[in-house]
């Protein structure tokens, strides 16, 4: 049995089984499972980069040739949809699983093996997704996916893989969403009410609901396309009355609480980085909580101003701007509590603290430019051109992944037991800073000088041309940043510094024991009587938790008599026989409808089969 | 005018220009949408820059407070500062929940002005326009006048446009960043957008369709020409006329472009002018039609006007030959054409799936605005279409062209010779 103190490194070979491929396969600790994601997405990452990077190569000029028209769209769709779905969401999700037991004081999460399921739908729906290019028919509707188009003007296989593959998808998140909520309400540990629960955990309570809430909707208008495409049902069907705006407005309805469920974990994690490298708590953080709520709740009543051009009428168009501009006092609440929480600090320029100072400063871009284009009218001048590019990806980019990046660069050494360079850091976080902005703000003047979105080529003489290669050259210096921050990683793992317990001085639980951790988290559950439980006596550092000393040996659950869940593959197994059920529904348009249905029925009791031995067998042995 | 107030005025108009201008560049920025060329654009204009300065502010306001906070607040070696454990202040939370709130509120108000103002009904006497978006092309009829054309607006100045918007497959948008803002074209509605073209020069602008489409969105492009009433009112007149090309008379069917046009050649062609329910006749003779404005003159053309797409190397373009209008005329009236085009006089050309190329010969652009309409680009463009705009309907027409879509070389088709008759012919539709 690894532990912290005799073999660090083999935190990311597992304590349990001695770095067994099928301790991963069978794994229900919320830990690894945390791990899974966060190299899944980081996988992920590269691929949807990869996409970003060809699209900036076709656009360096006007009229380029570097990728085929169709092999564009494809490749616009797909990298929307990765960094959405198998890239942001999935490194919240990451941070979620290695996060919130630690940090509301638990062993693991409510549900354990529903845990692991998530992870083996999220990996076996993102490889059904990317199978789409094997067959050379990646999704090429975009990744809002709007009727007509995507029904009765898409007969290819390309729609396909993106309707079941989402719909694979929300199950993964689904599931998780209800998992954390139980977690989060239950399993919090004594003196732990809801205000003093840390930040990060409350960003995440809020983005659960926004989940479980928004992704029955967007399944729904899914399921609706997936019927219209196979069975010949009508709901997006223009040519029989149908009104394609069903499909916009179901689509936004999730949408727009999505651009939440990315924004809000970053938000939580930067919320923990700024406090412990100004040596100060959060500056607000009632206001803080009550704000993410707030901005939550509004998000489900501003998604018609995706659709501002679709004609819905000067009443609707004043509903959802007034909405919409509310959102805007709550985010400008949040960023002003951040500014506080440095002001008066003493502020150590960490990678961690870079990246969450860069999510101030760019979001801040971004939330301008959101405010401009919930006017209507100046959004009819705006909407479906690069302007919109360059906003998204200010709140996105610099908003999300900065975030998740500060993180990263934060939670590392908690996870591995090693820290990140700090050196090769700073050329992370510079590089990707100084690519970023010279990528996406120049797209404010291409979208304003008349560049519409998702087109293949601009003409020459548009007065484009420098801007374009602008954006393209920060692309280039990203890519850099990417190659930087990999390289970070791979050589860290295994030579970085040993991190101790604590090594940045943080206030929160996670901070009290090993790095990693063991396998039960807490040897015994602390009793929680603060906000900042590592900083009671008002000073960081200062606690009565108490602290695992980093070089004693940790104890085994065993030894300490901690029942522990077992490890199973069930969840695995019906995570992919769910999966091949939905790849079976492409036989359909192979014209091989009876195989499809015989693999559909085979994959449907293999399901059933596994499931029903997954909840027939105890978690934990008898004790 | 108070006179105190000028000063403070004059400079707030010159900051306004110069940030504006820092925006759009002021050079070569023929699509910005900063144009101030229709009611419409000042509108968004003026609200755009009451977002930009508002925008401004807050940005420099919230950036400044950031890096002076990062600068004075940074820990410095060998002297760690204990901070003072703060929780909040809640009177400072109420001043900046206030502030924006504030902020939002100046932005509000104009904001719904501005939509209920751009959103109301058009004026009763606007012209009508009927947009007809297909993939990848557009449709542009004046029920008023009985004139279908395709690609290319016209637009007299000083006149408000109404445009009625419909798709006839998915849905597009209906952009001219110059002269407005968008709106989409969706099945089983019709949306209205309408401005003024209310400057005071004719002049070109780009069309775009901005909202994703399928595999040619980039490539469904259109222009807008203002032109003058009078030259609108000719133009119209030229459009009602029938083919102007028939072999076998020696003279011209008519002279292009005198009103009336269509009322001559109403009689000789078989398939008259129908002039919409409804419509008026030619244009209110407010001011004596110009005669022969056939097209926006091309040497007037802007450069940014002028497409710049390139034929796909191997495609081989001949254009020492010499094409015979007469054998183009009937290798298009009898062959795949009809099955798409309408030629207005000729009997078998009535089909309304492609643009209608009645005047086809008197557009300055080709294949949705992607092509200036000259021999060479019309030559490749009947040889083999789909290898010049992936993914369209218009089959690939020259022997032994390969078709990227049917994925076969073609075995019959088109000799070069014929080629250059077909766009003789086309040309000789002015």
């Amino acid at each position: 049995m690894a532990t912290a103190a005799t073999a660090p490194a083999a935190a990311q070979k597992g304590y349990e089984h001695e770095g067994g491929i099928w301790s991963w396969l069978t794994t229900v600790d919320h830990k690894r499972i945390g791990a899974l994601y966060l190299y899944t997405a980081l996988l992920w990452f590269l691929v949807g980069g990869l996409e970003a990077l060809v699209i900036r190569i076709q656009l360096q000029g006007p009229n380029g040739r570097f990728v085929s028209a169709e092999m564009y769209n494809q490749l616009f769709t797909m990298h929307g949809t990765t960094m959405i779905f198998l890239v942001i969401m999935p490194l919240s999700a990451a941070f979620f699983n290695l996060l919130i037991p630690l940090q509301i004081g638990a062993r693991d999460v409510a549900f354990p093996r529903l845990n692991a399921f998530s992870y083996w739908v999220y990996l076996f729906g993102s490889l059904f997704m990317n199978a789409s290019w094997l067959v050379g028919a990646a999704p090429n509707g975009g990744w809002f996916g709007y009727t007509p188009l995507t029904s009765t003007f898409s007969p290819g296989l390309n729609i396909d893989f993106w309707v079941l593959g989402l719909q694979i998808l929300g199950v993964s998140s689904l599931a998780a969403g209800f998992n954390f909520i139980t977690t989060i309400i239950n399993m919090r540990a004594p003196g732990m009410h809801f205000m003093r629960m840390p930040i990060f955990t409350w960003m995440a309570f809020i983005v659960q609901f926004l989940l479980v809430l928004a992704f029955p909707v967007i399944t729904i208008a899914l399921v609706f396309l997936q019927f219209d495409r196979f069975f010949g049902t009508q709901f997006y069907e223009a040519a029989a009355g149908a009104d394609p705006l069903l499909w916009q407005h179901l689509f936004w309805i999730f949408g727009h609480p999505e651009v939440y469920i990315l924004i809000l974990p970053a938000f939580g994690l930067v919320s923990e980085v700024l406090p412990t490298f100004s040596r100060k708590p959060l500056f607000g953080y009632p206001v803080m909580v009550y704000s993410g709520m707030l901005i939550a709740f509004l998000g489900f009543g501003v998604w018609a101003h995706h659709m501002f051009a679709v004609g819905m009428g000067p009443i609707a168009d004043t509903l959802f701007a007034v909405t919409t501009m509310l959102i805007g006092i709550p985010t400008g609440v949040k960023i002003f509590n951040w500014i506080f929480t440095m002001w008066g600090g003493d502020i150590r320029f960490t990678t961690a603290m870079k990246f969450a100072i860069a999510l101030v400063a760019l979001f801040t871009i971004g939330g301008i430019s959101g405010v401009m284009h919930a006017s209507p009218p100046a959004d009819l001048q705006q909407t479906d051109t690069y302007f919109i590019v360059a906003h998204f990806h200010y709140v996105l980019f610099g908003g999300s992944m900065m975030g998740l990046l500060a993180g990263l660069y934060y939670y590392f050494p908690k996870f591995t037991g090693r820290m990140l360079s700090e050196k090769i850091g700073t050329w992370h976080f510079w590089l990707t800073f100084v690519g970023m902005n010279l990528t996406f703000m120049p797209m404010h003047w291409s979208g304003l000088l008349g560049m519409p979105r998702r087109t293949w080529v601009y003409d020459a003489g548009q007065g484009l041309e420098t801007l374009n290669l602008m954006s393209s050259l920060g692309a280039y210096i990203q890519v850099l940043a990417v190659l930087v921050g990999a390289y970070n990683v791979l050589v860290s793992m295994r030579r970085g510094v040993r991190a101790g317990n604590d090594p940045w001085g943080g206030p929160t639980l996670e901070w009290s024991i090993p790095s990693p951790p063991p396998d039960y988290n807490f040897a015994a559950i602390p009793t929680v009587t603060s906000r900042y439980p590592l900083w009671e006596h008002h000073a960081p550092g200062t606690s009565d938790i108490p602290r695992t000393i980093s070089d004693q040996r940790v104890p085994t659950a065993k030894e300490l008599g901690i029942p522990m869940p077992n490890p199973s593959i069930k969840p695995l197994f019906v995570a992919l026989f769910m999966t091949l059920m939905f790849a079976c529904m492409l036989l359909i348009h192979l014209g091989k409808t009876p195989l499809a249905i015989a693999g559909i029925i085979t994959c449907a009791t293999l399901m059933t089969f596994s499931l029903y031995s997954w909840l027939l067998t105890p978690l934990e042995d008898e004790h | 005018m108070p006179a105190d107030s000028r000063p403070r005025r004059l400079f707030r108009a010159a900051l306004t220009v110069a940030l504006a201008s820092l925006i759009a560049g002021c050079v070569q920025n023929p699509n910005s949408v900063f144009h101030n060329r229709t009611d419409f654009n000042r509108d968004v204009g003026s609200l755009f820059s009451l977002l930009i300065w508002l925008g401004t502010i807050v940005f420099v306001f919230t950036e400044v407070m950031l890096v002076w906070a990062l600068i004075k607040y940074r820990s410095r070696p060998g002297s760690p500062r204990k901070p003072e454990q703060t929780h909040g202040n809640t009177k400072l939370e109420i001043l900046w929940t206030a502030i924006p709130a504030v902020v939002l509120a100046i932005i509000a108000v104009p904001t719904v002005q501005t939509i209920f103002k751009t959103q109301g009904a058009a004026r009763a006497d606007a012209l009508r326009v009927e947009v007809v978006g297909h993939q990848w092309w557009w449709e542009f009829r004046y029920p008023d006048y009985g004139v279908v054309t395709a690609n290319e607006l016209y637009l007299p100045l000083g006149r408000t446009v109404n445009f009625a918007l419909s798709t006839h497959d998915v849905i597009h948008s209906f952009w001219i960043p110059a002269l407005g803002g968008k709106r989409d074209l969706v099945n089983n509605r019709t949306n209205h957008l309408w401005f003024t073209p209310d400057s005071t020069t004719d002049d070109a602008f780009n069309g775009y369709c901005a909202e994703f489409c399928g595999i040619s969105h980039a490539n469904m492009r259109f222009r807008a020409f203002t032109v003058t009433p009078e030259q609108f009112a000719s133009w119209v007149a030229h459009q009602q006329s029938s083919a102007v090309f028939h072999p076998q008379p020696a003279t011209p069917a008519t002279t292009p472009g005198t009103a009336g046009a269509a009322a001559a050649t109403a009689p000789r062609t078989p398939v008259a002018v129908a002039p919409a329910p409804g419509a008026q006749p030619v244009p209110p003779p407010t001011a004596p039609v110009q005669a022969g404005f056939v097209s926006f003159p091309a040497d007037k053309m802007p450069n940014h006007a002028i497409p710049k797409t390139p034929i796909p190397p191997g495609l081989a373009v001949d254009t020492t030959l010499k094409g015979d209008p007469a054998r183009g005329m009937q290798l298009v009236s009898t062959g795949a054409c009809i099955g798409c085009h309408t030629v207005k006089g000729v009997p078998s050309m009535v089909s309304k799936v492609g643009p209608d190329l009645t005047h086809v010969g008197s557009r300055l652009t080709i294949g949705g605005g992607l092509f200036p309409n000259d021999t060479r680009h019309l030559f490749a463009w009947i040889k083999n279409a789909r290898a010049m705009k992936p993914g369209i309907q218009m089959p690939t027409m020259g022997k032994g062209q390969y078709d990227p879509i049917v994925k076969t070389t073609l075995t019959v088709g088109y000799t070069d010779q014929q080629i250059a008759d077909v766009v003789a012919y086309l040309q000789a539709l002015k």
